[in-house]
């Protein structure tokens, strides 16, 4: 994995496993590697990765059993927030940075089902 | 977390010239903490004094609640040990000597580092490229079992893919109870696997500071806030 040398480590980790959920390398239920594990094959320390999965405790996205391990939530509500959170956050950035080029959010939207018809088309052909 | 290292104004001169002035820092125990500073900035008799190589110095060492410099001695893996071996030693003949003198040493982790590493311990000394000198002396320091690590440049004259393969060896063999102290010029190498930086300069230690907190409070890679240290010698000049 590369990191942005400018962003703290343990955040950039917890944006690799919303990463992983959201595309189903890691199911509800599933069992994380264990942390050793997750610092070796990202070249981080442990305490970092002990970090990062100590905030997704927080935030409900990974559920600590002791002394079995960490485990992807269950709870599928929480799985579909954590997606919407992470797709809006994309969509603010892309949203911000047009409307600061006079952009009004009509255009934005004609913009966008532009782009989107543009690029089905290219894709499949 | 517990501080496994504490060391307090420390001050160390040989033959009349300083060589460390009132250095004072505390390691936190299970951590990975940078040592950067330029050549000749005090990185490596740091590493020497906390090894317990030299003795006369004043101020405090203390390792994990232990003041007695043979015990500490016992508790760190430094490794710069090799440095008196001779070049006609084969290496499995050295693993088995440093197998004799630490009772902490393990003959079974050193071949599993030696094997992942691509050792041929039948070798020479003096037939190992810069490279696999490093990672002998790597696998050495990491098959004992200890409290400290004390890594001194182990990347020097290494290309990025062994870099990679010390660094996973690094996490794979630490002890949790162990903290790792490694030095090093190119901070870009270790970046990503420091808790923490200690920055010396002129013979002392000028900052220690978290790592994602240089990130997260002044927005900078480990790199430029480490240069910016360096950067206001030269700009006085």
């Amino acid at each position: 994995m590369q990191f942005d040398d400018k962003v703290p480590i343990y955040y950039q980790i917890k944006k690799y496993l919303y990463k992983e959920i959201i595309i189903e390398h890691l199911n509800p239920g599933d069992k994380l590697p264990a942390v050793r594990q997750l610092a070796v094959d990202l070249t981080v320390n442990v305490n970092t990765i002990q970090r990062a999965i100590s905030e997704l405790v927080e935030e409900g996205i990974i559920v600590t059993q002791r002394g079995k391990g960490n485990f992807v939530t269950t709870d599928m509500e929480k799985l579909f927030a954590l997606k919407r959170h992470v797709v809006e956050e994309q969509i603010e950035v892309m949203y911000n940075n047009l409307t600061a080029l006079q952009v009004s959010p009509d255009e934005v939207l004609e913009y966008l089902t532009t782009y989107i018809g543009q690029r089905k088309e290219q894709d499949n052909g | 977390m517990d501080n496994l290292l504490v060391i307090d104004q420390l001050t160390y001169k040989r033959n009349m010239r300083v060589l460390l002035s009132d250095v004072s820092l505390t390691i936190p125990t299970g951590s990975i903490i940078g040592l950067l500073g330029d050549n000749g900035a005090g990185k490596t008799t740091l590493m020497r004094l906390i090894a317990g190589a030299a003795t006369n110095y004043q101020g405090s060492i203390i390792l994990d609640g232990e003041v007695d410099k043979t015990t500490i001695k016992g508790m760190v893996s430094f490794s710069e040990q090799l440095s008196g071996a001779s070049n006609d030693a084969r290496m499995g003949d050295l693993a088995k000597f440093y197998d004799s003198i630490y009772p902490e040493f393990s003959m079974t982790n050193f071949n599993l580092l030696a094997k992942n590493f691509d050792l041929n311990l039948k070798q020479k000394l003096s037939q190992l490229s810069k490279g696999m000198r490093r990672n002998f002396v790597i696998s050495i320091t990491l098959a004992r079992r200890a409290r400290l690590y004390l890594l001194d440049e182990p990347f020097d004259g290494i290309d990025s893919m062994k870099r990679k393969k010390i660094i996973e060896n690094i996490l794979t063999w630490m002890p949790d109870n162990a903290s790792v102290i490694v030095s090093d010029h190119h901070v870009s190498d270790i970046a990503n696997l420091l808790d923490q930086v200690i920055i010396i300069k002129d013979r002392t230690v000028v900052n220690q500071i978290a790592a994602d907190k240089i990130r997260e409070e002044y927005n900078q890679s480990i790199e430029e806030y480490y240069e910016s240290f360096y950067k206001e010698e030269n700009d006085n000049d």
